[in-house]
């Protein structure tokens, strides 16, 4: 008999107690699998943007501010820009559904030169260039909705005073869910024009793909020199800082998260150590037999630490099963915040949770594990003699 | 030897030994200057009422307590100086321990129990399920191995902790009360089992009891009182 099996014996003794016990770790180690991932897969984006050598240009008063669209040609014919667009967020609804998905107008001709790791048919991208309604949509976006090429897609503005009445042209793959479609940045700007929209000729944001990486800080200072003194002066940046930009706006999530997690890891010490000692209060006969017969303290200690750290282990891999598979939900259910699945961003952040079972375990079966081992073999049997 | 007179040395010496409990500022005094000598192939039986001292006394002659004044010395050594750790691994070579509630462990089979104090020896996993099997063998339950405590009669129990104490062939046996949960046949059983250790396997006994005719299956019947060693007339030969 290995001593493993006896503690694994002393684990589904109390079965019901242990699964309890499995199942609250399990659940808030998923949690925290989910907020580490979550955090992963911010970093995973801006790792996957410094990839790309794509440049964002924005008015430097942010997201509230426009540039020209003739912006979009001079930081084209720039030195080291291989192709740039225009790329406004239109927010329109969807069957009266408020953001769906998201939905971008840009330049069909060049688009596909900004993104290259997105890939078209040569047919669909013709007739996307051709078509002033036509949109093109990630693919995982068509099998969502279930639509089919040739489908129309009405979308009424909530930013923008016009509706419009798209249809689909063609897919698009791309290496992660967008969860996006594209059309024509002109149809819009036609639109806006008719309804006598005070700002047309706009565009949000202009993306720009550059040859190389290390070009990139040359060409995003001589953008911004060149709009310096215009009406619209640019702040440009890499596509990586551009995500990192969101993240910092969820503020000191990272630090919260980390609270969070510490906190969880307390309490569950607690309810685990709580469950450990109630165990082991059963016990005492036993344990003062097994020293009577010579275990050595060492021997006890490591038994019920053993004993704590299975649960816990347990514990953590459902609850990083847990945490994977909310990823893997969050990633198709709304991946324009989880554009990740758990299997894309592989890396140290899921030890934590592991890490934070063995804490959990160490601290919870530490108590119970000294005080049995420090136990007086007369009076463990002396209790029942 | 097996029926003779024991010979030789003693393999346990009690020497003027006392022993107190402390609790708050009170000590209570339990053993009071006792001497003892058990020599090998011994069959002792403790009586005495109950509170005389008789489970104080087996602890100390198994190494789980010590002597408030005076020495046990057990194979020439004295239990008094090992250090805790040290002390451990002496009862682990040389005593078997045999509870009056069994003390199986619940959650691990009748062999699995017998096998636990092997699992603190160099044994290798074949020579342990040899030893076992034969401890189970002798005591008759090698048909029950599989079974857990909860599946076995209490006498049936009993003879699976013997199995347990004799497995690691022991200098000394304790058996505290072994017989005072059972009925009068599974008792019986216990005490041919036991006697048969003593007289077939030259297994040196120390046995509590309150009952007069597992005394009787001793070799030599000692009596407790308030802490003092009264030695029946028949086995004065046998002590200083
Ligand atoms: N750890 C202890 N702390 C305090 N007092 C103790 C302790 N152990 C034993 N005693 C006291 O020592 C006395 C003798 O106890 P012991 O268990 O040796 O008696 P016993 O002869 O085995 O009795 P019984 O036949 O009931 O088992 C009792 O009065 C008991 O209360
Ligand atoms: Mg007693």
């Amino acid at each position: 008999m290995k001593t493993f099996k006896y503690i694994w014996r002393n684990v589904t003794r109390n079965w019901i107690r242990s699964s309890l016990t499995i199942l609250s770790v399990g659940v808030s180690l998923g949690l925290m699998t989910l907020l580490y991932g979550f955090i992963a897969s911010q970093d995973e984006w801006g790792k996957e943007a410094k990839k790309n050598n794509r440049i964002v240009v924005m008015n430097v008063q942010g997201f509230s501010g426009q540039l020209p669209i003739a912006s979009v040609d001079t930081v084209r014919g720039m030195q080291g820009v291989d192709a740039a667009v225009p790329y406004s967020w239109y927010g329109g609804k969807y069957q009266n559904k408020e953001m769906p998905f998201a939905q971008f107008a840009t330049d069909p001709n060049e688009v596909f030169n900004v993104w290259p790791e997105f890939t078209i048919s040569e047919e669909e991208l013709k007739a996307f260039k051709e078509n002033r309604q036509g949109c093109v949509v990630d693919r995982r976006l068509l099998a969502k909705w279930g639509w089919k090429v040739g489908d129309r897609i009405p979308l009424q503005g909530t930013f923008y005073p016009f509706d419009l009445d798209l249809q689909i042209v063609g897919a698009f793959d791309s290496p992660q869910n967008t969860d996006s479609i594209w059309f024509s940045w002109s149809y819009l700007d036609e639109g806006l024009k008719q309804k006598n929209f005070a700002r047309t000729g706009n565009s949000g944001t202009i993306f720009a793909r550059v040859g190389s990486a290390e070009v990139m800080p040359a060409v995003i200072k001589a953008i911004d020199d060149r709009f310096e003194s215009s009406d619209s002066p640019t702040r440009s940046q890499t596509e990586a800082a551009f995500a990192q930009m969101f993240v910092d706006m969820l503020g000191n999530v990272r630090s919260y998260i980390q609270s969070i997690a510490i906190a969880v890891v307390f309490s569950l010490s607690l309810v685990t150590a709580n469950s450990m000692a109630m165990s082991m209060r059963e016990r005492v006969t036993e344990i003062a037999v097994l020293k009577a017969i010579g275990f050595s303290r060492l021997r006890v200690l490591s038994m019920i630490l053993g004993e704590s750290m299975v649960v816990t282990f347990i514990g953590a891999c459902i609850g990083f099963l847990i945490g994977c598979m909310w990823l893997q939900l969050l990633n198709s259910a709304i991946p324009q915040y989880f554009p990740f699945k758990p299997a894309e961003m592989i890396g140290p952040w899921m030890l934590t949770t592991f890490v934070a079972a063995a804490g959990i375990g160490l601290v919870s079966g530490l108590i119970p594990a000294l005080k049995a081992a420090q136990l007086s073999v007369v009076d463990g049997l002396r209790r029942i003699g | 030897m097996s029926s003779g007179l024991p010979s030789s040395d003693p393999i346990v010496e009690v020497i003027n030994v006392s022993k107190e409990f402390r609790r708050d500022q009170n000590s209570i005094p339990v053993l009071n200057n006792v001497n003892l000598q058990l020599f090998r192939g011994d069959y002792l039986s403790l009586m005495g009422p109950s509170g005389s001292g008789k489970t104080t006394l087996l602890n100390l002659l198994a190494g789980l307590d010590r002597p408030t004044s005076g020495k046990v010395l057990v194979c020439g050594e004295d239990l008094g100086v090992l250090s805790e750790g040290a002390l451990a691994k002496w009862r682990s070579r040389h005593v078997g321990f045999i509870f009056q509630l069994y003390n199986l462990i619940p959650v691990l089979t009748a062999f699995e129990n017998v096998e636990l104090p092997l699992t603190l020896t160099s044994l290798s996993r074949k020579e342990r399920k040899e030893h076992v099997t034969t401890a189970l063998e002798v005591v008759g339950l090698a048909d029950r191995m599989d079974h857990f405590p909860r599946q076995l009669s209490g006498g049936q129990e009993q003879r699976v902790a013997i199995a347990r104490a004799i497995v690691t062939d022991p200098t000394l046996l304790v058996a505290d009360e072994p017989t005072g949960d059972l009925d009068a046949k599974s008792a019986g059983e216990i005490l041919d089992l036991m006697q048969r250790l003593n007289s077939d396997f030259q297994k040196t006994i120390v046995m509590v009891t309150h009952d007069p005719n597992a005394a009787a299956r001793a070799k030599r019947t000692v009596h407790l009182e308030k802490g003092v060693l009264v030695a029946e007339p028949t086995s004065v030969s046998h002590s200083k």
